[in-house]
């Protein structure tokens, strides 16, 4: 029911503008807190126009799948690639990032922390699909 | 994969638009499927099958891919 629910939500064309607004207010209502609020609305304004964008952009199935109306299980297949290429790149990046801050003498934080995170994430992933089967 | 989704829909007079519309999937991926460049899940093939009334073996050929 739940995660019916959730799929409902994810394929709806609302879903990434509400989402990149929602967002754009907790950058906003953050950097309030920390004192840079001109920052927040400069953010607040560009998610906002980035999830316009998306809602009124054309019928291209990138721009589609992007919102959520298009998804099917071809979609969702290349999400999944998009998002272990993604986090390749990531995980990359930081390896060098702590690699770098070593050689410069320095701790490594926070990409070793980072790092550390994300492997065990990836383990406790890992473990959690393997169980679930 | 190979498979003759393409003929059958053809045999049917069918756009590739509402063989997608049928099967609840983008017109792309109905090409992807007839180009062979994506595998519909197993949900997916036997919907296509059961759509078509062939066997599933019958449309798609995993002999040949």
């Amino acid at each position: 029911m739940i995660k019916e629910r959730s799929q409902a939500l994810a394929r709806s064309k609302w879903f990434l503008p509400s989402f990149s607004l929602a967002l754009g207010v907790v950058i906003l209502a953050v950097s309030w807190l920390g004192g840079s609020p001109g920052e927040g609305w400069i953010s607040l304004g560009f998610l906002a126009a980035f999830g316009l964008f998306i809602l009124l952009a054309g019928r291209s199935e990138t721009i589609r799948g992007l919102r959520g109306d298009g998804r099917d299980e071809r979609f969702a297949q290349i999400d999944l690639r998009a998002t272990a290429v993604s986090g390749l790149v990531l995980i990359v990046t930081l390896i060098v990032a702590w690699l770098v801050e070593i050689a410069q003498g320095h701790s490594g934080n926070p990409y070793g922390w980072l790092l550390a995170t994300g492997g065990a994430a990836y383990a406790l992933a890992v473990a959690f699909f393997r169980w679930r089967g | 994969m190979k498979n003759r989704v393409r003929t059958l829909r053809l045999q049917q007079n069918l756009a590739q638009g509402q063989l997608a519309e049928a099967m609840g999937v983008s017109r792309q991926t109905i090409n992807s499927i007839e180009n062979e460049r994506y595998t519909p899940s197993l949900p997916l093939a036997m919907a296509l099958a059961r759509f078509f009334g062939v066997p599933v073996e019958e449309m798609f050929d995993d002999q040949g891919t």
